[in-house]
């Protein structure tokens, strides 16, 4: 969720009431809400109107600066750190399908690799 | 169950690539536009919100690529990888690509099924690895301690999503690599994937019978426990099932 839509969230404001106040049209404050439109991808003075018809700094609704793969800007440990903090702890948790499709394991979960391997020359010889 | 410290081993900046390497990686998604997961549960826009900015690149006659930004595991084989290397075709080959799978963190997410329940309970199964899309990555106290240099920092419990695996470019994986799986347990990362790829639950009783007159052309035994022994039948017309036969 951006920062954006967890402030309208928070105030239970519609994409509409928002955009009136900054005269903005409600698809753009949609936009960039859901993320669809990225906000820093936007006018300056786009994000300065919807900042002050929500009465918030600038800074309260641009999302928070996370680092690229191979940005020079950054030393390789500066980059992988940045991102582990970035990326590995983000703030709300959103839904993801689990990768658990039945209550009931298979046997081979249990399996030790090696014992789990351990038919497959035979499967490998009949292919040679 | 994985413990951390003896899942993991530090990956040296000059290191050959290898299977298990976890990296920080761009991943493009390519699909159709307007294509959304299953349910109402997830994004409307069809992004995968637990894969962290993810940036869309529209593309002619109705295609787009999803971008994300995350970690990653190299599932690729070592021996394919030292392959590519001994053929003279590594750095600079356009095709000699890693095969990563999305690294999924724990805080990033609540897990839910297909129908919208939640599922936060079945961290415990993938815990023990047993899906067959996952591989349980567990939680590392300091990642300083694998990764010189590094700020001291907690990695979460995880999982790889093979689910959502992509090529990327093996120069990328070079330069953004954290650390690797330990050898131990690159044998279970080999056990999930050949599980991911071949192993499917036993077959329900309405397939087994959508191949009655159908000739069996291959049986492969996969494996015996017990009294009970299954095998992954293949038909004349290419078809598959695996069935589970009893001694007693």
């Amino acid at each position: 969720m951006t920062r954006l839509a967890t402030i309208l969230d928070e105030r239970n404001l519609t994409y509409t009431a928002v955009a009136t106040r900054a005269h903005l049209q409600p698809r753009t404050v949609r936009q960039l809400a859901t993320g669809e439109t990225p906000i820093d991808n936007v006018a300056v003075g786009t994000v300065r109107r919807i900042a002050s018809a929500l009465s918030v700094p600038v800074t309260a609704i641009l999302e928070p600066d996370v680092p690229h793969p191979g940005d020079a800007t950054l030393s390789r440990v500066a980059r992988l750190s940045a991102a582990i903090r970035e990326l590995m702890w983000s703030g709300e948790p959103v839904a993801h399908a689990s990768p658990v499709d039945s209550r009931e394991a298979d046997d081979m979960a249990t399996l030790p690799a090696d014992e789990f391997f351990a038919d497959m020359p035979a499967v490998d010889g009949r292919r040679a | 169950m994985a413990v951390g410290p003896e899942v993991y081993r530090a990956v040296g900046e000059s290191d050959e690539l290898s299977s298990g390497d976890v990296a920080f990686l761009s991943l493009a998604r390519t699909r159709l536009v307007g294509e959304t997961p299953p349910g109402e549960t997830y994004d409307p826009m069809g992004r995968i919100p637990a894969y962290p900015r993810p940036a869309l690149l529209p593309l002619p006659h109705g295609r787009e690529v999803a971008v994300d930004t995350m970690f990653a595991l190299v599932v690729t084989h070592s021996c394919e990888i030292d392959r590519q290397k001994n053929l003279d075709a590594s750095a600079d080959h356009v095709d000699c690509r890693l095969t990563v799978a999305p690294i999924v963190p724990e805080p990033a997410v609540h897990l839910v099924g297909s129908n919208g329940d939640d599922q936060a309970v079945n961290w415990a199964a993938i815990e023990a690895n047993e899906p067959v899309a996952s591989l349980f990555l567990p939680p590392i106290p300091d990642v300083s301690m694998l990764a010189s240099g590094v700020d001291a920092l907690p990695w979460p419990r995880s999982f790889a999503d093979l689910r959502g695996l992509v090529t990327v470019s093996r120069g990328m994986v070079e330069a953004d690599r954290l650390f690797g799986l330990a050898p131990d347990y690159l044998g279970t990362l080999q056990r999930q994937l050949a599980r991911f790829f071949t192993w499917r639950d036993l077959a329900r009783h309405e397939l087994v019978e959508a191949l009655v007159g159908r000739r069996v052309v291959d049986a492969i035994p996969l494996n015996a426990r017990g009294d009970r022994l299954r095998v992954a039948l293949t038909t004349d017309d290419g078809s598959s099932v695996t069935v589970e036969l009893r001694a007693k």
